[in-house]
């Protein structure tokens, strides 16, 4: 993975083949969970569509206002992201100012799904990961994302 | 044993039939969350409500060592639209009423 600041405020990510690969992959999975019939006991749909109120019937105004947006907001983010990367192959992308918030947005639900699955807390986050943990492997993909995104946040700050 | 007498109190009756909400304003919260990174909650509130780097750091270090930090109030229509909009990118937000 590569990230380097682009012209006119852009931001070029270069991802090789296994990198690009991953996150079609998480990518079509996170498709699968928002497009599919989830019950809203689910931690994940829990996290992704979280209440606002505390208040039942407000709560229940708020979701029939927003749940249909916000839903549609996370998919549009991710086909832009998808469409953008292709299909197959490796990966070299310029990230516009008017694209990088559909990647951030995309990458942090990524990010989260990863994290609710795995019950993260703050220890375990910032703690290195032992290779005989078998959550060793999602756990390495959370902070690959985390990384990603981290780097694209600094070439737009700096 | 002795009796308890209790002073008469006072009882508010509504005089009209609508009962008034005083005009608090509605508060939008961000808590803490061990997955998101603290550069992200940054970026947002500043993207989201235009706030300086230095309010947005600050805000995003009271979510990460209170556990939570109000980042915009208002009308009930104004804070549920910031809630809506911390919610697509993916900060956990709640509104409640100020106190």
């Amino acid at each position: 993975m590569k990230v380097k600041g682009g012209r006119g405020g852009t931001v070029r990510l270069r991802l090789d083949e296994t990198e690009a690969s991953l996150l079609r992959n998480l990518i079509a999975e996170m498709q699968m969970l928002l497009e599919a019939d989830i019950p809203d006991g689910d931690a994940v749909k829990q996290r992704l569509f979280p209440r606002a109120y505390e208040d039942p019937a407000n709560e229940e105004t708020f979701r029939d206002l927003t749940s249909g947006d916000l839903e549609n907001a996370k998919l549009a983010a991710l086909r832009e992201v998808r469409d953008s990367i292709g299909e197959r192959g490796s990966v070299e992308v310029e990230i516009g100012p008017d694209d990088v918030g559909s990647w951030l947005r995309l990458l942090t639900d990524l990010r989260l799904a990863i994290g609710v699955r795995l019950d993260v807390t703050e220890e375990t986050m910032s703690a290195e990961i032992d290779p005989d943990d078998p959550n060793a492997g999602a756990l390495s993909v959370l902070h690959w994302l985390g990384w990603v995104q981290g780097s694209i946040l600094e070439r737009i700050e700096g | 044993m002795t009796e308890t007498i209790t002073a008469p109190q006072r009882i508010e009756v509504p005089t009209d039939d609508e009962v008034t909400e005083p005009d608090r304003p509605w508060l939008v919260i961000v808590w803490n969350d061990p997955i998101n990174l603290m550069s992200y909650v940054t970026y947002v509130f500043q993207k989201l409500f235009g706030y300086s780097l230095q309010k947005a750091t600050k805000l995003m270090l009271d979510v990460h060592h209170k556990g939570k930090a109000v980042v915009s109030s208002g009308s009930k229509e104004k804070a549920e639209l910031d809630c809506y909009r911390l919610h697509a990118y993916g900060l956990w937000a709640t509104i409640t009423k100020s106190e």
